[in-house]
């Protein structure tokens, strides 16, 4: 049913204990405590360095039946994504994902879905792929 | 003739032998020495084996020993050039972490300099051979040569990777670096070095899984006096691979997710 709106929100306090953790910059422009869950049809996959990103046209809040918001996910490089148990045909254009995500402080459609030290949850057809909690 | 074809004989057996030591030597980079009565065999297993594929974790951020998440940037004993030098930079880490980062690596593809590799949670291995040590890392396809056994030379150029020598300490490795450019940082949260900078790293297996790094950084004009860290790094099962920096690549990250993660300037 589209339109569909998940806000969760997760104190992830053991993931600020850890650190960024991250590989080529930090989470300054995040907020690391707040999870949204992004539902919605992937669009593009950029399986490259610096970091692999998923673009999803999908909705995060269900107030109003939420308009249709063009996302944009960056998880690890591709070397780490592997090692996470990922490949590039893990999320392909068309697939409908359901993904959580630290949102963009800024307000924009824009979200960190994993670093070398996490990966959140993500959904595809109704299958959930390999996540480090 | 006879004596000729003596003559011959020997000296292919000598370079068999040669040939030989050579392949046991590098043989113990991917298995632990034999015992055995020979020199060759004697020698090699007096060099500790530091081999496999060594994972990086997340979290080194900072290279002072107090604090290396980098929460306190400013308390590495920093000189006055050093204090001015780290609060130029705005990292990607740390406390003073930011969005719109000046640091070289992310803008340009710079080499990131040997000890900021090891903030990075990819993978590094280390190749053995009697006159040379590698230690190549996953991240960038960085590769560093130590020359063993020998001084550094007379009038070193600077470099990003500086000039390495090394010996072995009984079951440490021990590498001593000159000749750094001036033009990266220690680590992650911008802590600066310059062309000053003298380093040693011990390398010792402290159990098969586990490969200790204790680093000593010795750069009269950025720090009043030297300090020493240690990390570790766990064995990896998984074999190395490519990741490499392209600035066409950075380009299009920066337009897709950093642009749009800063607040946009508010109008004048």
């Amino acid at each position: 049913m589209p339109g569909k709106l998940l806000l969760t929100f997760t104190v992830a306090a053991a993931l600020l204990a850890a650190g960024p953790a991250f590989a080529h910059h930090g989470t300054a422009g995040y907020d690391m405590v707040k999870v949204v869950t992004v539902k919605g049809t992937v669009t593009q996959v950029d399986w490259n360095n610096p970091h692999v990103i998923f673009h999803i046209d999908g909705h995060i809040d269900s107030k109003d039946g939420g308009e249709i918001q063009h996302w944009s996910l960056e998880v690890s490089p591709p070397l780490l994504m592997n090692r996470f148990g990922w490949n590039k045909e893990s999320l392909k254009p068309g697939d409908q994902v359901s993904a959580e995500t630290h949102p963009a402080r800024s307000g924009s459609p824009v979200g960190i879905s994993g670093t070398a030290s996490f990966l959140l949850k993500f959904v595809v057809n109704g299958t959930p792929l390999p996540h480090q909690p | 003739m006879g004596n000729r074809r003596i003559s011959s004989l020997a000296t292919v057996l000598m370079a068999a032998a040669c040939f030989c030591c050579s392949l046991g030597a590098l043989a113990q980079t991917s298995a632990p020495p034999k015992a055995g009565n020979s020199p060759a065999a004697q020698a090699a297993s007096r060099i500790p084996d530091l081999s496999g594929n060594w994972t990086i974790s997340p979290g080194g951020t900072s290279w002072d020993p107090a604090d290396p998440s980098g929460s306190k940037p400013e308390e590495l004993p920093l000189t006055p050039w050093g204090l001015q030098h780290l609060r130029a930079a705005k990292p990607p880490f740390g406390a003073n972490q930011t969005f719109q980062p000046n640091d070289p690596v992310q803008k340009y593809c710079d080499p990131p300099g040997p000890f900021r590799m090891y903030s990075y949670p990819w993978q590094f291995t280390i190749v053995q051979t009697p006159r040379q040590v590698y230690l190549l890392f996953e991240y960038l396809h960085v590769w560093r040569i130590v020359q063993m056994n020998q001084a550094h030379p007379k009038d070193v150029d600077t470099t990003w990777l500086g000039d390495s020598v090394g010996h072995y300490e009984g079951d440490t490795l021990v590498i001593d670096t000159v000749g750094f450019n001036d033009k990266t940082w220690l680590d992650m949260v911008g802590h600066p070095h310059s062309e000053a900078l003298h380093t040693i790293e011990r390398f010792r297996r402290l159990n098969h899984d586990t490969l200790e790094l204790e680093a000593t950084f010795q750069d009269p004009k950025a720090y009043t006096h030297s300090f020493t860290s240690k990390r570790n790094f766990k064995l990896s099962s998984f074999p190395m691979g490519e990741t490499m920096c392209s600035l066409s690549e950075d380009q299009e990250f920066q337009k897709s997710i950093m642009d749009r993660t800063v607040p946009s300037a508010p109008a004048k």
